[in-house]
């Protein structure tokens, strides 16, 4: 019996050495926004599209944040989203989507009686919009129809003023910023998923989805959480993150922006140091 | 000829007067307390934009100055301005109005402690979560007359208040808080007053910060 106990042993410490090697999240670097107050980032092949809500602008920047050009004459721009390079642009001061295509914009209504429309989000023909002060999400299905979801409220499917929005396969999932959590509705409104209620978040002021992981930002206590689809904690993050606000990830790359600090900042996935 | 000459002059000049008038700008600046991010700073400019042909209007989130200009052939009352600010949930500070003219109008410090040697200290638990309920807090609190000291605390939710009982209670104080939607020693605040509160102030949905 002690010999059987004895092999076990050596079969678990095996079994360990040849695990995976454990990755996490981890800071890298740090770029300077200069003036710019970004309030939303949205990825494309050579850089960032970056919403810059003080100075009503938008930024096209280098992946090191690098302003390569500007367009003026938005009215507080907030979370956008990029599709097939068009610029899609919630504005809060107007309440209206900007598109902006090739050096167009164009400024719609969207659903039409938006109130300072915070987050947009589109995949394929279809839309999502964070409406702040109606605390609703309104969305476009594939044949262009607009339907409303929400209430004022903090019960599942009711929002508190939301501020960002992304349309996965699994439903619509939104940062419920002053439930300070987020939210999974399906295309019908429909409550799927809450999660971060458990983590003493204090406005959950961005998100960002990919197939594997929920990245939320806790705008006032400075962390941004990770958590798997169940709504597990992954991973919080804290290294330089000051007032963060949205966020955006590829591959094994994650960019934070900084509110406050008009900041940039690289997060890498990769082996935990020591 | 000469009839017409004169007509088109003078119909000239009352139109130039009229385009100069149109765009003299009284210009507003107000020090508001307490703003954290930039859904209540651009909520308090969304306020703002109920007075139609306002204009430049910049906010500095980390000094709360406020800025903007409007049109002198309308102008605005620094009741108006503050009272507006108060609308929306926030709270004024200071504020100047600098008229086309050149004039300059300004406020005292709007609310502040006094130094006076006859207060008693109290303490009172008011629930809040932010600096802008901080700043709406301590202000309620000194502007009721016999008040000369209020600090709150956003970590132990509690007033430290200074006052002259002969002038003021307790309970008076704690009634003008409560009715800016800050629940008060057990006391809830009316759902009406709470709900008007600016979003980082819903003490209910949150614990402090």
């Amino acid at each position: 019996m002690k010999r059987f106990k004895g092999l076990a042993l050596v079969g678990i410490l095996l079994l360990g050495s040849c695990s995976p090697e454990q990755k996490e999240w981890q800071y890298t670097e740090l770029y300077s926004l200069g003036e710019a107050r970004p309030v939303g980032i949205a990825l494309i092949p050579e850089g960032f599209w970056i919403s810059d809500g003080d100075n009503n602008r938008l930024l096209k920047t280098d992946r090191k944040g690098v302003p390569e050009r500007f367009v003026d004459s938005l009215e507080r721009p907030m979370h956008i989203d990029v599709v097939d390079e068009v610029v899609y642009v919630p504005q809060y001061g107007n309440d209206r989507v900007g598109i902006l295509n090739q050096d167009v914009l164009q400024q719609t209504k969207g659903p039409g009686q938006l109130d300072a429309p915070a987050g947009v989000s589109v995949r394929g023909k279809t839309m999502a919009i964070a409406d702040f002060y109606s605390n609703k999400v309104h969305y476009r299905n594939e044949e262009g129809k607009w339907s409303t979801f929400g209430e004022k409220g903090n019960a599942p499917g009711e929002f508190l003023y939301p501020t960002d929005v992304q349309i996965t396969e699994e439903g619509i999932w939104v940062a419920d910023a002053y439930n300070h959590r987020a939210q999974l509705i399906d295309f019908e409104g429909n409550p799927l998923k809450v999660m971060g209620e458990d983590q003493d978040i204090n406005a959950a002021t961005g998100i960002w989805v990919t197939p594997k992981e929920v990245f939320l930002t806790d705008f006032e206590n400075d962390r941004v959480w990770v958590y798997n689809k169940a709504g597990e904690v992954i991973q919080m993050l804290a290294d330089n993150i000051h007032r963060p606000i949205d966020l955006v990830s590829e591959d094994d790359n994650l960019w934070i922006i900084n509110f406050r600090k008009g900041e940039l900042l690289k997060y890498q996935f990769e082996k935990r140091k020591e | 000829m000469m009839k017409h000459i004169i007509q088109t002059s003078l119909l000239l000049l009352f139109s130039l007067t009229m385009a100069v008038a149109q765009n003299q700008r009284d210009v507003y600046q107000v020090q508001v307390d307490g703003l954290g991010c930039p859904f209540c700073a651009y909520g308090l400019e969304k306020k703002f934009k109920e007075f139609k042909g306002i204009k430049k209007i910049t906010i500095d989130i980390d000094s709360g100055d406020f800025r903007f200009e409007y049109p002198a052939d309308n102008p605005l009352t620094a009741d108006q301005v503050v009272s507006q600010v108060e609308k929306a949930g926030y709270t004024p500070k200071t504020w100047t109005i600098t008229r086309a003219d050149g004039t300059v109008e300004s406020s005292d410090q709007l609310a502040q402690a006094s130094d006076n040697g006859n207060f008693k200290t109290y303490n009172m638990a008011v629930s809040g979560v932010c600096g802008m309920c901080k700043a709406r807090i301590e202000k309620t609190a000194l502007s009721v007359k016999g008040v000369g000291e209020a600090e709150w605390s956003i970590e132990e939710n509690v007033l430290v208040l200074g006052l002259d009982p002969e002038l003021t209670s307790k309970d008076r104080v704690g009634a003008a808080i409560l009715a800016t939607g800050h629940d008060v020693e057990g006391k809830k605040a009316t759902d009406k007053a709470y709900d008007a509160l600016p979003p980082c102030c819903l003490y209910r949905t949150k614990s402090k910060h």
